[in-house]
């Protein structure tokens, strides 16, 4: 069974990082760093048979809370995950979803983010989340 | 009785950037319409100063995540000319090849995923690939096709690091620039059968007599050099831009206003480039166009998508001619030293000419810089269409008369981030009797 982790974030908007961070430390499994998450993704996790995907949220949860998304049952909340910028990938899940493409099996993990200003250093509360969910992920 | 009412978009979506657009109409009559571009200014030509001329290439990539290969390359033009050096023969082609990736995958993104749902009547590409998933699927591969050039040639997709002034880093070999050509000989023939699906899409009968403005080479359509013509004589060599162009700026906009002297308002992009070039295409891509009912020139600006269907097709021709052609030169890059001398570069990005010029100190410090994108000399084209627009459609609803002119302006594929940065429509009309 091939598991992918796919970590997502803006390396220089500090908590923003938390996906990309968590993909940078898992050891067990194939893992792939994006700044964006545009429809390439869908392509990224063809063939894989369950992908872990981590964002940052910004939610209004405390920093450092880390929640589980089931988008094979419903649709991520859009806002938890927006990018200021690029396709979310809320819209990158609801576009496989048309397209009959979402893995078999998916789980969002979303790092509820503190500090988003400029920087490359995150919260000490985000980083704890990030070796809890790396961890997480290496022993499953 | 007259009406007047008022139609705003705080947010325009499917454009690249943050924008939005307001129209106030009394009857058919227009009276106010502003394009507005709100993305903070982005300070680029500051930042750029006291840098070496060797980093434009990377810093200006920086601009835009969709066509950081035309910064590259108008930065490079621009350093050469400065230091009065020709990049030539195979290292010219494949800065001619990576461009093409570059219009691949913009032209499909604007295509597939911003455009198309537009004429089909939905909302999003995610709405429409309900029921359209083999063309969504077509417009996946396809881009994927284009980045692929991006990243062979460029080490990755966005913002490629491979590029640098006098040529490239490293050149690939024969061998794996032919591991492109399986998905290339695809890409092409999807290209093909893109321009026949968009062909068909409904278009409203709208023709505008714009002052096309476009690079142009006489051996090729041109793309990374030529020198800036119009249909109204215009004929000039880069360096003589600031003699015949000039910049305003206006309340409304962080974007500055381009326009010509004298006249005004121009059009620069696929159809300026194609009304202007077309009998440069390569055979399948003229073939597609003639298929189409293009014609030689295209003066409907909702067609603008026909026009990209036909240059993926050309890009991807042209990819494969390129490397069929290749024999990798001996040295990756030729020296540039343009230390005390300015320089001026253009190149057609996917959404029309990208102008830079560089003043450069005795050191290789970049002492001025000053870049102006294709949306932002196609702002007051943009408005121009829609005050043209709107007085033969004004008996629409609100909600047709918006969508309506929400397309007009995706036509033009405006990249506000480019520009400065998007936009949101806001129509006022009066209540009827006011």
């Amino acid at each position: 069974m091939k598991r992918l982790v796919i970590g997502l974030g803006n390396p220089y908007r500090r908590d923003d990082a938390a996906g990309l961070e968590v993909a940078r430390r898992v050891r067990t499994v194939e893992s792939h760093q994006r700044m964006t998450s545009s429809y390439e993704l869908i392509d990224l996790w063809e063939g894989a048979d369950d992908v872990i995907i981590v964002d940052a949220t910004r939610s209004g949860a405390p920093a450092g809370t880390v929640r589980h998304f089931h988008p094979l049952k419903e649709p991520l909340p859009n806002r938890a995950f927006s990018s200021t910028h690029a396709i979310g990938i809320a819209e990158t899940i609801e576009m496989a979803r048309q397209l009959e493409r979402l893995p078999p099996q998916i789980v969002v993990y979303g790092i509820e983010t503190g500090d988003i200003t400029a920087g490359t250093t995150m919260s000490p509360v985000v980083e704890e989340a990030v070796m809890r969910v790396a961890k997480e992920i290496d022993d499953a | 009785m007259s009406a007047e009412r008022e139609i705003a978009v705080d947010y325009l979506a499917r454009v690249e950037g943050e924008g939005a657009m307001y129209l106030k109409l009394r009857d058919d009559e227009v009276i106010d319409l502003k394009f507005k571009i709100f993305e903070p200014p982005r300070f680029f030509e500051a930042f750029l100063r006291g840098r070496r001329f060797s980093e434009a290439p990377d810093i200006t990539a920086r601009i835009c995540g969709i066509c950081p290969v035309a910064y590259q390359m108008s930065s490079c033009n621009a350093m050469e000319h400065a230091a009065g050096v020709q990049v030539a023969g195979q290292l010219a082609a494949l800065r001619r090849l990576i461009y093409c990736g570059e219009w691949i995958e913009s032209h499909a993104l604007h295509v597939y995923f911003l455009h198309a749902p537009d004429f089909l009547g939905y909302n999003s590409a995610i709405d429409m690939a309900k029921d359209f998933p083999e063309q969504v699927q077509m417009g996946l591969r396809l881009k994927k096709v284009g980045n692929q050039i991006m990243i062979l040639l460029g080490g990755r997709e966005i913002h490629p690091i491979n590029v640098r002034v006098g040529g490239f880093y490293r050149v690939p070999t024969k061998r794996e620039l032919e591991t492109l050509v399986p998905d290339l000989e695809w890409a092409l023939d999807a290209a093909i059968a893109t321009s026949k699906w968009v062909a068909g899409f409904p278009f409203p009968e709208f023709e505008r007599d714009y002052e096309f403005v476009a690079l142009q080479h006489p051996e090729e359509y041109a793309i990374h050099q030529g020198r800036i013509i119009s249909n109204r004589g215009l004929d000039i060599a880069v360096d003589e831009w600031p003699q015949h162009f000039e910049e305003t700026q206006v309340e409304w906009s962080n974007a500055l206003h381009a326009r010509l002297k004298q006249r005004g308002s121009y059009h620069v992009g696929p159809m300026a480039r194609y009304s202007l070039n077309s009998d440069k295409l390569t055979p399948a891509a003229k073939k597609a166009a003639e298929d189409t009912g293009l014609g030689p020139i295209c003066t409907n600006p909702f067609r603008s998508i026909v026009v990209r269907a036909v240059e993926i097709a050309f890009a991807c021709e042209e990819a494969l001619r390129l490397i069929d052609a290749y024999e990798r030169p001996a040295e990756p890059f030729v020296p540039v030293e343009p230390h005390g001398r300015v320089g001026y570069g253009a190149s057609e990005a996917p959404r029309g000419i990208l102008y830079h010029r560089y003043e450069i100190d005795e050191e290789g410090l970049i002492a001025d810089a000053h870049i102006v994108p294709p949306t932002s000399q196609n702002q007051l084209s943009i408005e121009d269409d829609l005050k043209a627009y709107v007085p033969g459609h004004a008996h629409l609803s609100d909600e047709q008369l918006q969508w309506q002119l929400e397309q007009a302006i995706r036509n033009y594929d405006p990249c506000i981030s480019c520009a400065t940065h998007f936009l949101d429509l806001t129509v006022e009309r009066d209540a009827p009797g006011s």
